[in-house]
């Protein structure tokens, strides 16, 4: 299942559509990052609201994923966490530090809008 | 007023054969006034009876027993037990609700046991047969009444549990929206783990409900803290943060703030204002609220 990324001006917008295997993270991590060097962005969203569970090879993957899309300059928010996936990703050590994090997809705009 | 409990109870009355129970009931009729006696004495000598048999009065009591043996009689006469077994369960009911340990009650009935067997060792000493009848006649009855006064017992005492478990959870959570965007967790009493992950519960599904982007946990009312409940807190405070809200902890306590330094609790992750009052005015700053005194 290919994770559609969304542009919108200088915003990169990944909805996950569910869960996702190993594979599909890692092709997900490439395919952002190759989006990113298209054209200028200046930040990217990845929305997990649809997400029940993460294992930890998914949360070092989200973890990953943020610091490299930090390295290549665009602002990381993730949004949409729900409580018992933000829960297991602190026990499993995922903090995202250095990355912003969004209630919803709305709040995450609102975030960018005010810098 | 038959129960379903009462019905059970004396359909394992009725089960007993009746030649091994009318065995046992005549020899302990006849010397029933001075086997009650024994097991009253022996009942007082344990320090939690002694304390409730004071209150009430000696007529009071004999009246009791008195209709207590009126009721067992009749129902070893005609085999309809449902009166009797009616008693046993409130009497196992007044034990539960005097907390009489299951243990002491269990011991100081079994003494009745012990003073009848010699009783019947005298009548029936002459025929094994009929003393052997009247001994499983006595171990059936008794058997089936401890059963029920325990069943009785145990339903009072999870009635109790029950009450007051749903008074500890309805008092446990109070989320409170106070803005648009802004919630407050005030934490009342002791919290031990379970309630630890019961707030935390609370305080993600209000967040996530409420689209909240600052929370206000105010722990006033805590007076102690551990250092497992305090690493839950910090992992609240987390997990909150990846869902995009801010927690503010208030009013932690002298005793607590020097508690959880001594126990090398890293606070650096926390976001700690004195009070609640200071600890709603950095929300309102945060959500950028102004609150204007009107006239001042």
């Amino acid at each position: 299942m290919a994770v559609p990324i969304l542009r919108q001006g200088d915003i990169l917008i990944v909805t996950l559509q569910g869960d996702l295997g190993d594979a599909e993270w890692a092709k997900l991590t490439d395919d952002l990052l190759d989006r990113i060097a298209e054209r200028p962005t200046r930040h990217a969203v990845l929305d997990l609201s649809v997400v029940d569970v993460l294992d930890s090879f998914a949360c070092r993957t989200i973890v990953g994923l943020t610091r490299m899309v930090s390295l290549r300059g665009p602002t990381m928010i993730v949004a949409g966490i729900r409580p018992s996936v933000a829960f297991a990703m602190v026990q499993l050590g995922a903090l995202l530090p250095g990355v912003a994090t969004a209630l919803d997809l709305d709040h995450a705009m609102a975030l960018m809008a005010h810098g | 007023m038959s129960t379903s409990q009462s019905i059970a109870a004396a359909g394992g009355f009725a089960a007993i054969p009746e030649k091994n129970l009318r065995l046992f009931w005549k020899a302990y009729e006849e010397r029933y006034d001075e086997v009650s006696a024994r097991a009253a004495e022996e009942l007082l000598a344990l320090p939690e009876f002694a304390a409730f048999a004071n209150l009430i009065s000696e007529e009071e009591s004999a009246a009791r027993q008195k209709a207590s043996r009126l009721r067992l009689a009749h129902a070893i006469d005609t085999g309809s037990w449902e009166e009797y077994a009616e008693e046993l369960i409130s009497q196992g009911e007044m034990y539960g609700e005097m907390s009489i340990s299951f243990v002491s009650w269990y011991k100081a009935i079994s003494v009745v046991r012990v003073v009848i067997l010699p009783h019947l060792v005298e009548a029936y000493g002459s025929s094994g047969d009929d003393l052997i009848s009247a001994v499983l006649g006595m171990d059936a009855f008794f058997d089936v009444a401890m059963a029920t006064i325990g069943t009785s017992y145990l339903l009072r005492k999870e009635a109790t549990i029950m009450v007051q478990q749903d008074a500890i959870r309805e008092l446990s959570t109070p989320v409170l929206p106070l803005r648009e965007g802004m919630l407050i967790l005030p934490v009342v009493g002791v919290v031990d783990s379970h309630r630890a992950h019961q707030l935390t519960q609370g305080l993600l599904e209000a967040i996530r409900s409420s689209r909240a982007t600052v929370a206000v946990v105010d722990i006033t009312g805590v007076p102690s803290v551990d250092s497992k409940v305090a690493n839950h807190f910090i992992q609240t405070v987390e997990a909150a943060k990846l869902m995009g809200t801010v927690v503010i902890l208030t009013g932690l306590s002298p005793a607590i703030a020097k508690a959880l330094v001594t126990l090398g609790v890293d606070l650096t992750k926390l976001n700690t204002v004195g009070d609640l009052r200071g600890g709603v005015e950095e929300a309102e700053r945060l959500l950028g609220y102004r609150v204007n005194q009107i006239g001042a």
